[in-house]
């Protein structure tokens, strides 16, 4: 530790409160909230000082969650035996929830050649697509070739950028100096159906 | 530490909006000239940066130019709303992730609320533009300033000016560069001020955003009142005009279109306006509102001299709330049947639905609606009024339309 004697004006170091010693244990920001909100905002944040106490899992709400169908009860008590079930009763499964991670920037495609068959792509199969991610090398994506669309397995390697096709009958692009590539979106899953 | 910026407001405004959706889909389209037409390919409603450098104007109907444009291999689009519609819905949601409080002002336009900040707004802004670029391929710019009416004008230097990066703050501006600025602005180009405010402004020789920002408030009182007073205001950094997050409760829906085909006949232009108001009754349901005044109107073409012109129209009230298409459609066709008058080609038609209050509604205590429920849980939007089928003669012609990539299973992009 070189610890500098300062004698002039200015923040003097290891003054003030220790860092992430105050309610939260992290930095804090201020924030405008709708009055609409406050309230749950308060509850939101004194269930989680309460849990940072006791240092429970916090589990946060969501706010404006899209809507789902959930029963709330399964079965009618009418004068009968309530069904034993009605304690265990989880949220149903969403194949939306599954697929897409960022709403906004997740687009459907409908593959239509053959070059990435042994990738599982088949013609006519949705392709889902999720332009914000980054397009990393192995990554099967959307690209634009000199305007042109194509869907492909990206490789970079040492500087030199080529699309690889996935069936032997297809040739591979590489991108040559002069030519140029958009990387339009990342397939994150395919959908094939069978009947 | 930097200093919690006292009032500051951002304008998000999207790149030549509905040529930059046509890119996203298409993006050979990236440097060409592009112009989208209104419904019914009317006239010329969007324009990329390389059609309006070949002088094409807003608002110039479509056959004027059609040569020019073939010339000059311009792309034409027919306008494409699902689509637009969508994209924008995309790019709202990526804005508002930037500021707890969001005014989606207009189809590409947002404000944002950046006041209290401590973080560097310029970065902050930048990777606004970032991520909405990435995340939806559009491009937007941004506009700061310690008021809308700033940050809308901001916005126009940040897109005029590509080394701003897009991202501009007008406050950053020291005075005498911000007052040159205002002198290169028309007054009826500031946020707010209309076209007749324009031309009283005029009259008394205030021609220029300069004159406005040098007049006295008291005669800009005078000529526009309080809100003329508030533009003034603002100007000069006085926040007057708060973001509006809930938008005020719509007036009226109004709902119609130039028909594809001159139309004569009762039961073509009975299937026009049943579709209309099924659309307008659908923004009705989605609002949660109801009508208590409804008018129908249809016109014939007054552009051609050559034939009689009429304008029919009618107008009901009605003594309690309606939301239901089963009672509006058939109500829509009374109406047209009393106005109806044959032998003129009409060429546009539409439904208003008027007086709108919070739909309320207590059904009537006799009345049942288990067979519509019923109908309605079976058949979804299968379900359509006789008078909704025919020929089809009335959709309006949209030659140049692209897929609705976004909202349709089968006009999905294809690769």
């Amino acid at each position: 530790m070189n610890k500098q004697i300062q004698n002039h004006g200015g923040a003097r170091e290891g003054a003030g409160r220790k860092k992430h010693s105050g309610k939260f244990r992290e930095d804090t920001k201020v924030m405008r909230v709708p009055l609409s909100l406050v309230e749950q905002v308060a509850s939101t944040l004194n269930v989680y000082k309460s849990q940072l106490k006791s240092d429970i899992e916090v589990l946060n709400p969501k706010f404006n969650a899209p809507r789902l169908s959930i029963p709330i009860f399964s079965s009618r008590v009418q004068a009968g035996f309530p069904s034993p079930a009605d304690d265990h009763l989880e949220d149903q499964l969403d194949l939306n929830k599954h697929l897409i991670h960022h709403q906004e920037a997740t687009f459907f495609v409908r593959a239509q050649g053959e070059s990435m068959l042994n990738a599982g792509i088949h013609p006519g199969d949705i392709l889902v697509v999720d332009k914000s991610l980054p397009a990393k090398s192995g990554k099967i994506v959307i690209a634009v070739v000199d305007g042109e669309f194509t869907v492909k397995r990206l490789h970079k390697y040492k500087g030199k950028v080529s699309l690889k096709a996935e069936n032997p009958d297809f040739e591979d692009i590489e991108i040559q100096e002069g030519s140029e590539l958009i990387i339009w979106g990342v397939v994150t899953s395919t959908i094939h159906q069978y009947a | 530490m930097p200093k919690p910026n006292q009032q500051k407001f951002a304008l998000v405004d999207c790149n030549n909006f509905y040529a930059s959706c046509e890119r996203v889909f298409d993006p050979k389209l990236e440097r060409e000239p592009i112009v989208v037409l209104s419904n019914n390919d009317g006239c010329v409603i969007a324009r990329s940066n390389e059609a309006k450098s070949l002088g094409i104007k807003m608002g110039v109907p479509y056959y004027q130019i059609k040569n020019l444009m073939i010339d000059k291999s311009v792309v034409i689009k027919s306008s494409n709303y699902p689509l637009y519609g969508d994209m924008s819905s995309r790019v709202m949601k990526v804005i508002g992730y930037y500021s707890p409080i969001q005014e989606v002002y207009s189809i590409d336009e947002s404000f944002l609320d950046l006041s209290g900040f401590t973080l560097n707004l310029n970065t902050h802004m930048q990777s606004l533009k970032v991520q909405v670029k990435s995340w939806t391929g559009i491009p937007v710019c941004v506009g700061m300033g310690s008021t809308k009416v700033l940050a809308k004008l901001a916005n126009r230097i940040a897109k005029k000016y590509s080394r701003f990066d897009g991202v501009f703050d007008i406050d950053k501006l020291p005075s005498e560069r911000f007052e040159k600025l205002l002198d290169s602005v028309e007054v009826g180009d500031i946020w707010g001020i209309g076209n007749k405010s324009a031309q009283k402004l005029k009259q008394i020789s205030i021609n220029t955003a300069y004159d406005f920002y040098k007049a006295d408030i008291g005669i800009i009182e005078t000529l526009l009142g309080v809100n003329g007073k508030r533009i003034y205001r603002e100007l000069y950094g006085y926040s007057c005009l708060p973001v509006e997050e809930v938008t005020s409760l719509k007036r009226q829906i109004v709902s119609s279109r130039s028909f594809g085909a001159d139309l004569s006949d009762f039961d073509e232009i009975n299937q026009a306006l049943t579709a209309l108001t099924r659309k307008a009754v659908n923004r009705l349901n989605q609002s949660n509102l109801a009508t208590t005044s409804i008018s129908i109107f249809i016109y014939t073409n007054p552009f051609r001299k050559d034939r009689a012109c009429i304008n029919l129209s009618k107008t009901i009230g009605i003594s309690t709330p309606v939301s239901d298409l089963a009672l509006l459609i058939p109500l829509v066709s009374k109406l047209l049947r009393r106005i109806y008058e044959p032998g003129y080609c009409f060429y546009k038609g539409g439904v208003i639905l008027g007086a709108l209050t919070l739909d309320n509604s207590q059904t009537d205590l006799f009345e049942c609606e288990s067979t519509k429920q019923q109908l309605k849980h079976n058949f979804g939007n299968l379900l359509y009024y006789a008078s909704e089928l025919g020929n089809d003669r009335w959709l309006p012609r949209a030659e140049f339309q692209s897929n609705r990539f976004t909202t349709r299973w089968n006009e999905l992009l294809k690769i």
